[in-house]
C-alpha cells in the first residue's frame, strides 16, 4: 500500500525520519509547554499540507488510555502539590498536577504524532532502499523489511488463536485466570510455528548469496537534493542545540 | 563475546521482533492482562545468540512497534532502551549457559527446588526491605497494604519456581528463576526514569493503578514508577524466561547447536 | 556410474553426521549428474534424503556444521573450498515450503528475483539481464509485477526457483519441491523441472516422494535407504521394479496396475492391449500409459 502523493510524501525518507527524531526530542527534552505545543503546532501543519489528518486517528486513539492514565494520576495524585483545585472523596486535584498532567500530555500526543507523519507519509520499501544506499548492510535492511512484513501476518494468526479460543468458550474476557489459561494455546503455536521457519529461511538465505562479503547493488535510488541536505543537518543540529540550550538554563521556555 | 551475526541469527531476529510486537500487544491489549510479555524474542534472540543480537531485537522492536500503523503508537518507543538492556542481560545468561538442563532427579532435585525457592524469596525481600521503599509512608514509603501484596505474590512465585524444577525434574528452573528476576530489576530501574521523565509516571496500562497506589501512599514520581516496575517486572521477566526455557527445552539439540550459542544451551554429556 | 569428473554435480563416498548425532545421515553416497540430466532420488522418510540435498548443494556443512568426509564436488571444485555465496553460484537449491524461500523483503517479483544477483554486487545490467532471463525461462515474466507475498503455493515455488537460477548455478538440487503444492502447482514446477534441464542444460537432482512426478521428468532414479544409494538404474526400468515398495516408496499408478495385474496371472502384452481397447472405447479420461 502506496500512501498518496503529495509534497511532504515525495521529501527524501531519511529527511522525514530525522524531522521525526527532532520533533520526538525536542517534545520530550524541551520541558514546561513551548516543547510539546510547538512540535504540536508543527506536526499539525505537516499533516495538514500532506493531507493525512484521517490516517493520523488510530495514532491519537492509540495514546487515550495512556493520557487518561496521566491526567487522574498526576492531577489528584501529585506529590507535594498543595493548590487545591477540587475534592473528589478523599482524593484532591490540585492545580500543579493538573498543569502536570496537561504537559505530559501533549508530549505524548506530539510523539505519537510525529511518529505517525513519518509512518503514513513514508513507505518502508524506500526507506529501508534509502538508508541501504547511506550505509545500512544487508543484515540490517533484512531484519527490519522481514519484521515489518511479517508482523501483519502474526498478528492476523493471533487473532485466529483468539477467536477460535473464544469460539470454544475459552474465554478471553473473563476473570483473570481464564484469561492467564487463554495464554498458552496463544503462545505456544504462535511462538513454534515462526520459528520452525527460522531453518529453512536460514538455507534458502544462503542459497541466494545472502552472506556474500562487499555491498550490495541498488536497484532505485531515491531521489535526495542537496536542500534537503542542509534541511537535516539543520533540523539535527538545531534540536539538539535547542535541548542543550534549554537543559543548561541558557534559556528558559515559558 | 558481544555475539554473532551469522544468516541464521539474521533470520530469527525478524520473527523474534514479529514474536515480541505481537505476543505484547495481544496480551496487553486484547486479553488485557497485567503482565507485558513483551520480550520473549528479546531474551530467546539473546541466550542464542549473544548480548548484541539480543539488544538489538530488543530495540528495533519497541522502535517498529512505534512506527507500526494500526498496532503502534503508545509510549512504547522510547522503553526501546530498557528493551536493548534486557536483550544485552539475555546473552549474557546465554554465555553463563544458565538456560542448560540440568536434569536432577531424588534429592538433588529437591535441594534445586528449595534453592530455586530461596532464591526467589530472597529477592522478594530485597524488594521489600530495600532502602528506596523506606518504611515510614510519610517519607515516601509504602502503605501497609503494599507491603502484604509483595510477600503474598513472593511466597507464591517461590512455590510457583519450586513446582516448576519438580515437574520438569530439571534443576535449571532455580537459575532461570534468578536470571529472570535479576532481569525485572534492572529492567524496572532502567524504565523508571524514563516513564518519570516523559509520561509522568505511567504508561496507560493496568500496572498505572499501582502507580497511583504507591503516590496514594507519598512516594514521588520517580520512586512510584519504579516500585510499579520492581513489583511488575521481576514478575513479568520470570514468566518471559521460563517461557525461553521451555521453548529451547522443545527445540532439538540439532537445531540449537546450530546457533552461535548453541553449546551453552545443549545439557553437558557425563563424562 | 563412471561419469567424467566434469559433471556439474559429483559425491564421492561422501558421509556426512549431524552435529550432535551419532550417526551418519550420509553413509557413502556416489554419484554424479550430468548436464542436462535428471537424477532423482527416492526412499523412505529418514533415508537421507534432505541430507542429500544440504551435502550436495554445499550447505552442508558450511552452513550447519557437522561432519563430513569423502568428497563432494561442484563444477570440479570441492564444496568443503566453497564458502555459501559461491557455492549458490553453482548448484541452486529449492526446498519444499514456498514461502519461507522468499526473502520477504521486497514489493515485487522483480526485485525478489533480483535478490541473489544484488546480493554478490553484480552491475545493474547484469542483474536484469539475469532476473528477466531466469522469469523468462520459467514463463513467469507476467508475474514481475506481483507482490511476492500474494501469489498461489505453485507460483511462489516458481518464483522462488527463478531467484536460485538468477544466479546461473550449473546444478540444481531440488529437495521435494513440490510436496506443498496443489495438482496444478505440481504440473507447473514438474514442467519447469524438465525445460530447465532441456533448455538450459541445468544438472538436476531431484528428491521426491510424489512417484508420479519423478516417471514425468527423470532419467535415472536412485533409491536411498539408511543413508546409501542402494539401487539406482534407468527411470522407467526403476519405477516398475517391484523391489520399491519394499523400500518404502509408492510406485506410480500405472506401474502398480501393472503389477496387481501380473501378479493375477495376465500378461503385460494382454494389459498394454487391454488399456488400448479402453483408450479406443470412448475413454474419457486421461490417458493411462502402459510401462514399456
Amino acid at each position: 500500500m502506496r500512501p498518496a502523493e503529495g509534497v511532504y510524501h515525495r521529501l527524501n525518507p531519511t529527511t522525514k525520519l530525522v524531522i521525526a527524531f527532532a520533533a520526538a526530542l525536542i517534545a520530550f527534552g524541551v520541558r514546561g509547554w513551548s516543547g510539546p505545543v510547538g512540535v504540536l503546532g508543527v506536526v499539525g501543519v505537516t499533516a495538514a499540507v500532506a493531507g493525512i489528518g484521517r490516517g493520523m486517528r488510530p495514532f491519537v486513539l492509540a495514546t487515550l488510555p495512556l493520557i487518561a492514565s496521566i491526567l487522574i494520576v498526576n492531577t489528584f495524585l501529585y506529590p507535594d502539590a498543595h493548590d487545591v483545585l477540587f475534592r473528589v472523596g478523599p482524593l484532591a486535584a490540585t492545580g500543579t498536577g493538573l498543569a502536570a498532567a496537561l504537559q505530559a500530555s501533549l508530549r505524548v500526543v506530539a510523539f505519537a504524532l510525529s511518529v505517525a507523519v513519518f509512518s503514513l507519509t513514508t513507505p518502508t520499501d524506500d526507506l529501508l532502499v534509502d538508508l541501504e544506499h547511506r550505509g545500512l548492510g544487508r543484515r540490517g535492511v533484512f531484519v527490519i523489511g522481514a519484521a515489518i512484513r511479517t508482523i501483519p501476518r502474526m498478528a492476523e494468526r493471533a487473532g485466529e488463536i483468539v477467536e477460535s479460543q473464544r469460539a470454544r468458550a475459552l474465554d478471553t474476557e473473563g476473570s483473570l485466570l481464564r484469561r492467564v489459561r487463554g495464554l498458552v494455546p496463544l503462545a505456544g503455536p504462535l511462538i513454534l510455528g515462526a520459528l520452525s521457519d527460522v531453518e529453512e529461511r536460514t538455507m534458502a538465505l544462503e542459497a541466494r548469496a545472502f552472506s556474500a562479503p562487499g555491498r550490495r547493488t541498488t536497484l532505485r535510488p531515491i531521489p535526495d537534493t542537496a536542500g534537503q541536505r542542509a534541511v537535516r543537518w539543520l533540523v539535527a543540529l538545531g534540536s539538539l542545540a535547542l535541548l542543550a540550550a534549554t537543559a543548561g538554563g541558557v534559556i528558559t521556555p515559558p | 563475546m558481544l555475539g554473532t551475526f551469522n544468516t541464521r541469527v539474521i533470520a530469527l531476529m525478524p520473527v523474534a521482533i514479529a514474536i515480541n510486537i505481537v505476543l505484547g500487544y495481544t496480551v496487553q491489549t486484547v486479553l488485557k492482562l497485567p503482565i507485558y510479555l513483551d520480550s520473549i524474542g528479546t531474551i530467546l534472540v539473546g541466550v542464542l545468540a549473544g548480548p548484541l543480537p539480543g539488544a538489538l531485537t530488543g530495540i528495533l522492536s519497541n522502535l517498529i512497534w512505534q512506527y507500526t500503523p494500526g498496532i503502534g503508537g503508545g509510549t512504547i518507543g522510547p522503553f526501546a532502551v530498557t528493551a536493548g538492556v534486557i536483550g544485552l542481560l539475555a546473552g549474557l545468561w546465554g554465555y553463563l549457559g544458565v538456560f542448560r538442563p540440568r536434569p536432577a532427579a531424588g534429592s538433588q532435585l529437591y535441594l534445586a527446588a528449595l534453592v530455586g525457592a530461596a532464591i526467589v524469596l530472597l529477592l522478594a525481600i530485597r524488594i521489600y526491605t530495600s532502602p528506596i521503599y523506606g518504611t515510614d509512608p510519610a517519607q515516601g514509603g509504602y502503605g501497609p497494604g503494599v507491603y502484604v501484596l509483595i510477600a503474598g505474590i513472593g511466597i507464591a512465585a517461590a512455590l510457583a519456581v519450586a513446582g516448576f524444577i519438580i515437574w520438569r525434574r530439571d534443576a535449571s528452573g532455580a537459575w532461570v528463576a534468578a536470571a529472570g528476576a535479576v532481569t525485572g530489576i534492572v529492567a524496572a530501574i532502567v524504565s523508571a526514569p524514563i516513564a518519570a521523565y516523559l509520561f509522568g509516571g505511567v504508561t496507560g496500562s493496568g500496572t498505572d493503578l499501582i502507580v497511583a497506589a504507591l503516590r496514594q501512599g507519598g512516594a514521588d514520581v520517580f520512586n512510584a514508577s519504579l516500585g510499579q516496575g520492581l513489583f511488575s517486572d521481576p514478575i513479568d521477566k520470570t514468566i518471559t524466561s521460563f517461557i525461553v526455557f521451555i521453548i529451547l527445552s522443545s527445540l532439538s539439540t540439532r537445531v540449537l547447536a546450530r546457533f552461535p550459542l548453541g553449546e551453552r544451551l545443549v545439557a553437558q554429556q557425563r563424562a | 556410474m563412471t561419469a567424467p569428473t566434469t559433471a556439474p554435480l559429483v559425491l564421492a563416498a561422501a558421509r556426512y553426521r549431524y552435529a550432535g548425532a551419532r550417526t551418519w545421515a550420509l553413509d557413502g553416497v556416489s554419484l554424479s549428474v550430468d548436464a542436462s540430466r535428471i537424477l532423482a532420488v527416492v526412499g523412505a522418510n529418514d533415508a537421507g534424503k534432505s541430507t542429500l540435498c544440504l551435502v550436495a548443494s554445499g550447505l552442508a556443512p558450511a552452513v550447519i556444521g557437522g561432519r563430513f568426509e569423502g568428497s563432494a564436488l561442484l563444477d570440479g571444485t570441492e564444496t568443503r573450498d566453497l564458502r555459501p555465496h559461491e557455492a549458490a553460484q553453482r548448484c541452486g537449491i529449492l526446498f519444499q515450503n514456498p514461502l519461507t524461500q522468499l526473502s520477504g523483503t521486497v514489493p515485487t517479483v522483480w526485485e525478489e528475483v533480483a535478490f541473489g544477483p544484488r546480493n554478490v554486487g553484480m552491475e545493474l545490467p547484469e542483474i536484469v539481464e539475469r532476473t528477466e532471463g531466469a522469469l523468462r525461462t520459467l514463463r513467469i515474466s507476467d508475474l514481475a509485477p506481483r507482490d511476492p507475498s500474494r501469489l498461489s503455493g505453485g507460483q511462489a515455488q516458481l518464483v522462488a526457483l527463478a531467484s536460485v537460477l538468477a544466479l546461473r548455478p550449473a546444478s540444481l538440487v531440488l529437495d521435494e519441491p513440490t510436496s506443498q503444492l496443489d495438482p496444478e502447482g505440481t504440473r507447473l514446477v514438474g514442467e519447469a523441472i524438465r525445460r530447465l534441464a532441456g533448455e538450459a542444460g541445468s544438472a538436476i537432482l531431484i528428491v521426491e516422494h510424489k512417484t508420479s512426478l519423478i516417471e514425468r521428468v527423470a532419467d535415472e532414479i536412485g533409491v536411498l535407504a539408511a543413508g546409501r544409494i542402494v539401487a539406482r538404474g534407468g527411470a522407467a526400468e526403476m519405477l516398475s521394479d517391484a523391489a520399491l515398495t519394499s523400500l518404502g516408496v509408492d510406485p506410480p499408478p500405472a506401474a502398480r496396475l501393472t503389477r496387481v495385474l501380473a501378479d493375477a496371472g495376465i500378461d503385460r502384452a494382454d494389459v498394454r492391449r487391454a488399456i488400448d481397447a479402453v483408450r479406443v472405447e470412448n475413454f474419457s479420461g486421461p490417458p493411462i500409459e502402459a510401462p514399456a
